[in-house]
């Protein structure tokens, strides 16, 4: 951890950043902090958060930049985190040049509760490397499942939602001011559990774009299974367009520009 | 009413430029195709949002057909490879929560197809007959 916070007082007492968005240990409990030069002597209680108490710390940063749009700020990142940051340039929401990452490496315990298949920052601050997860063995339960069963298993957990857009609200990845999911045309209004399809219009927009923190999974208060549709949304963007949500070689989203040819083909009927 | 035939509503979306004007085509030939679909005219299949798709399903839908230019033949050069990327990657989400293949289907049909708008129609619907009502509107029935 001292290699952690003495990084982070250098970064700030030199000015290379106007603040450091991380955990603070206060009062007993791991949070969200922004760490300043004029309060130096709060590094010293700087910590690296348990992986069941993370917050969207990518969701604080852009809105710091915001308003902040001049002043550069270094940010606690995990590897799903540096995942976030990476889309969210390319979506314009933070200027690379603007982020400076203090990188934490996950524990295996966490990588495999995550079935992360990239634990750990490109810059380690803190932690050691652990084994990545490949394979998702929750998509793959669901993928074996026969159409009716897994027809019936998503609907039990849907109908399940207070349609309290928990899950959005979380999110790193969710920047649009405007939301389809409040649309009236698109999503019914006046009824809970909402439309079916609310989720699903989710997933679509997760897509390519979601960086599997599993931030909703965690604060949805249905226990709604997200993060499954999720992985499986990115899994099947890579398998269709060969794209690796969050890596920075991956180039621009597939959503984002129409392409030079049409590499797919229709579906027999 | 169990022995009356399931007639299933089909939801299509055909874009101005090829499928409807296909459809036309059809009319104008007399060809006969069953009239279990409702057409929707957009201006570039490309313009159809997985919204949309999800959005007709919700409603009752039992089958979604979206029609558009061949690739290569786009009105606007380029909409249909945005339609085809989005409704590829939706029809494989829809799998994995448990729709039947073929529950959203998309063909390319040329202006000058009229015949093969007939036959697509036909067979699409004769496809949906077969896998019955939508999951989704049996749960809510079933409710």
């Amino acid at each position: 951890m001292e290699k952690l916070r003495e990084k982070v007082r250098k970064l700030l007492a030199d000015g290379k950043v106007a603040g450091y968005v991380g955990y603070i240990f206060k009062d007993g409990h791991p949070l969200p902090h922004l760490f300043t030069k004029e309060r130096l002597e709060e590094v010293d209680r700087a910590i690296v958060a348990p992986g069941d108490a993370r917050y969207p710390l990518d969701k604080l940063l852009e809105q710091l930049a915001a308003r902040f749009p001049e002043a550069a700020f270094a940010v606690q990142v995990r590897g799903c985190d540096e995942r976030g940051l990476n889309e969210l340039y390319k979506w314009g929401q933070l200027d690379p040049e603007k982020v400076v990452m203090v990188g934490v490496a996950c524990p295996q315990d966490q990588a495999d509760y995550c079935e992360c298949p990239g634990p750990w920052a490109s810059v380690i601050d803190y932690g050691e490397k652990c084994a990545p997860v490949t394979q998702s063995k929750r998509v793959a339960r669901i993928d074996a499942l026969a159409g009716e069963e897994a027809f019936k298993e998503w609907q039990a957990h849907f109908a399940r939602c207070v349609k309290c857009y928990g899950c959005r609200d979380i999110c790193p990845m969710c920047f649009c001011k405007e939301c389809s999911l409040e649309h009236a045309d698109l999503i019914g209004t006046g009824i809970v559990p909402p439309d079916t399809t609310f989720q699903l219009v989710r997933a679509i927009h997760m897509a390519g774009r979601c960086i599997d923190c599993g931030l909703c999974e965690e604060n949805c208060p249905a226990d709604i299974p997200l993060r499954v549709l999720y992985k499986k949304g990115n899994a099947l963007v890579q398998a269709l367009f060969d794209y690796d949500t969050g890596s920075p070689a991956a180039g621009p989203s597939p959503w984002k520009f129409l392409g030079d040819e049409a590499t797919l083909e229709t579906k027999p009927m | 009413m169990a022995d009356k035939e399931f007639e299933p509503k089909i939801i299509g979306f055909f874009c101005n430029w090829c499928t409807y004007a296909g459809a036309d085509l059809a009319g104008v030939s007399r060809l006969q195709y069953p009239p279990n679909i409702r057409v929707i005219r957009v201006m570039c299949s490309g313009t159809v949002s997985p919204h949309h798709v999800l959005r007709a399903f919700q409603k009752g839908a039992d089958g979604v057909l979206i029609g558009g230019c061949h690739i290569g033949d786009c009105h606007y050069l380029r909409g249909n490879f945005m339609t085809i990327k989005r409704m590829r990657f939706l029809q494989d989400l829809l799998k994995f929560t448990g729709y039947e293949d073929g529950r959203l289907h998309l063909e390319w049909i040329s202006a000058a197809e009229g015949p093969k708008f007939a036959q697509v129609v036909r067979d699409y619907t004769e496809k949906i007959k077969q896998l019955g009502p939508s999951r989704l509107k049996r749960a809510a029935q079933a409710a």
